[in-house]
């Protein structure tokens, strides 16, 4: 085993840049610990770095006014109060438009909505990972109130076209529409303004910023209904003493994805891994397109046929490398995850799943290890599968 | 900063001796026993899960003489849980008379590793039904090349109903217990108990009214 963890996991999360910590640090230990809220010195000081901090996020996503940016606690929490706060706001309008591999936060409020009556048109994708727009086109309505899609798919990094989108909505609807980009911040250049869109999740912690902070851009002009009621922080948009360091810490992690040049090393990481695996490892497929251009450059969802996804996960975390799987069998039911079911990927196959997703603290060396220990891992357990046929190991029947 | 270095570095190693499963499963799946196929199985017994979709194959050799497991290898799609209730499973029934194969449960395996947690209890259920599946194969190929002339009422020992008539005349037999002890017969899977319920039956009711 090696002496450091190899980390391929950062669409799940990623570490805290120093930069971003050093950020954070005198509003823990240092005097920075008044309310922003306060009219006092110790307040006001902290207010100026609140701003700071909206207008650096501002910035990373192309918003026209740092007013249009408001601070929450997670990614979950923007998701959940874009949706319902737009459904309060147009009460006339209840229909709802998503895809069916949106993350839990958009997936399974929209299933509850449901439940509780209102109409929702689930757009499916292809076995890339691809929506139909004209299924989009075709789906919107008088009262549709909301299309809620996703930028970048976390599990497979597959990217939908968002100007595209916006544009359809705006033409054949009154519709409002929210983007989950949760996982594209950081990743690849954003500008919700090009992008056409009246709502905007974010992350914190999926960028190298702590876990605990998020934010929603709400456009300018629009008004969202409170999801958290109570004093008038954020403007009255969202209740609660502002989580002073984890903020400073977003605004920071903000200008260090604005300020990243590295990207085309994580990209050429990827691919290296991604093109290295497909060619020598017989029973690996790629899940999401093959187009690279259309996904996100550091994600790479790769099935390993006829294998158990998390006995791989096992085996590499053992040698010290953390990756995910898409089908962990920890529930009563062992389910393939909802996105690789919504492709059409066979059983056999979404079993076998596992997502590499990388960082700009990836090196060439933690690649190179990996691609190493990898085809033991998977041919160890190709040996134990039942499925010898399917992976051409008929001949070696009868071996102990 | 060095402190805290190390401090960081101890936590890691720390979690790094904990293994992805708990050791008793963590074992097996490192180093699974009897991992394969038997290229002259007697048996071979293929279940899935509905549950969670895992798929298992148990193939057995069986010592027709003493009717006794004499090898088990296993293959499987499963997690860990799965491959540890397996590569027990092939341990526990090598050498193993098929009537107590033929009553082997999952709480055995599930005792075995100290209890399962309740998510994984089906793993054990799996490697058990993988058991019945490869004496039931066995049984039915019996049944098959059986060609005496009487019919074979227990497969499991391959006892015909002629010998157990006779075992029943021989020794005034009662109950499917007496018969068991006396010929083997219903020893095994129980899936001939009514058959011989009824050859009991028949026996008493035409010797009745002799007494």
């Amino acid at each position: 085993m090696p002496d450091e963890i190899i980390y391929l996991d950062n669409n799940a999360t990623t570490r805290v840049a120093p930069e971003v910590f050093e950020a954070m640090r005198p509003f823990l230990e240092g005097n920075l610990y008044g309310n922003p809220s306060s009219a006092h010195t110790f307040g006001r000081q902290v207010r100026r770095s609140v701003e700071e901090a909206r207008e650096q996020v501002a910035a990373a996503l192309g918003a026209t006014d740092a007013s249009e940016v408001v601070f929450t606690s997670c990614g979950s929490e923007s998701d959940n109060w874009a949706i319902r706060g737009v459904l309060e706001s147009a009460a006339d309008k209840s229909h709802i438009i998503t895809t069916r591999v949106e993350h839990e936060a958009v997936r399974i409020l929209c299933e509850r909505l449901e439940q509780r009556g209102h109409e929702v048109t689930w757009l499916a994708v292809d076995e890339e990972g691809l929506l139909d727009l004209e299924a989009l086109r075709a789906a919107l309505r008088p009262d549709t109130a909301l299309c809620s899609v996703m930028l970048a798919n976390n599990e497979t990094g597959v990217l939908f076209p968002l100007a595209e989108i916006g544009r359809i909505v705006r033409e054949h609807s009154r519709a409002l529409f929210h983007v989950d980009g949760v996982q594209a911040v950081g990743k690849i250049p954003i500008n919700v303004k090009e992008l056409g869109v009246d709502l905007f999740s974010i992350s914190g912690h999926k960028f190298h910023a702590p876990k605990g902070v998020g934010a929603l851009y709400v456009r300018s002009g629009l008004k969202l209904s409170p999801f958290i009621i109570g004093g008038g922080q954020e403007r009255g948009a969202r209740a609660g003493t502002e989580a002073v360091p984890a903020i400073v810490a977003l605004g920071r992690a903000c200008r260090l994805a604005q300020e990243f040049e590295g990207h085309a090393l994580i990209r050429r990481l990827r691919d290296q891994l991604e093109d290295t695996i497909l060619e020598t490892i017989p029973n690996a497929r790629l899940n999401g397109t093959r187009d690279r251009e259309r996904r996100l450059p550091n994600t790479s969802n790769i099935s390993f046929e006829y294998v158990e996804g998390e006995n791989i996960l096992a085996g590499l975390d053992a040698s010290g490398i953390c990756v995910s799987t898409g089908s962990a069998c920890n529930s009563e039911r062992h389910e393939a995850s909802a996105v690789l079911r919504a492709m059409n990927i066979p059983y056999t196959a979404a079993r076998g799943s596992i997502r590499f997703s990388l960082s700009r603290y990836n090196t060439e060396r933690e690649i190179a290890y990996t691609l190493s220990v990898l085809p033991g891992i998977i041919n160890r357990l190709a040996e134990m599968s039942p499925y010898e046929e399917a992976l051409g190991r008929r001949g070696e029947a009868g071996k102990s | 900063m060095k402190n805290r270095k190390r401090r960081a570095n101890d936590l890691l190693s720390s979690s790094n001796e904990m293994s992805f499963y708990p050791s008793r499963i963590q074992q097996h799946f490192d180093a699974p026993r009897n991992m394969g196929d038997l290229a002259d199985a007697d048996a071979i017994g293929d279940v899935g899960s509905l549950r969670c979709g895992a798929v298992m194959r148990l193939s057995i050799k069986i010592d027709a003489k003493t009717q006794t497991i004499s090898d088990a290898r296993f293959k499987t799609l499963g997690c860990g849980y799965l491959i540890a209730c397996a590569s027990v499973l092939t341990e526990t029934v090598k050498d193993l008379p098929l009537s107590r194969a033929a009553l082997l449960n999952e709480a055995a395996l599930r005792d075995w590793f100290g209890g399962l947690p309740q998510e994984k209890a089906h793993c054990a259920v799996l490697a058990r039904e993988a058991l019945h599946a490869a004496l039931a194969d066995y049984h039915n190929a019996r049944q098959e090349e059986w060609t005496g002339d009487e019919a074979l009422i227990c497969t499991c020992f391959g006892v015909s109903e002629k010998s157990i008539e006779g075992a029943i005349d021989k020794s005034a037999l009662r109950t499917i217990n007496q018969v068991t002890k006396a010929c083997n017969a219903g020893g095994g899977c129980r899936s001939c108990h009514p058959l011989i319920e009824d050859i009991l039956d028949d026996y008493w009711r035409n010797v009745s009214p002799k007494i």
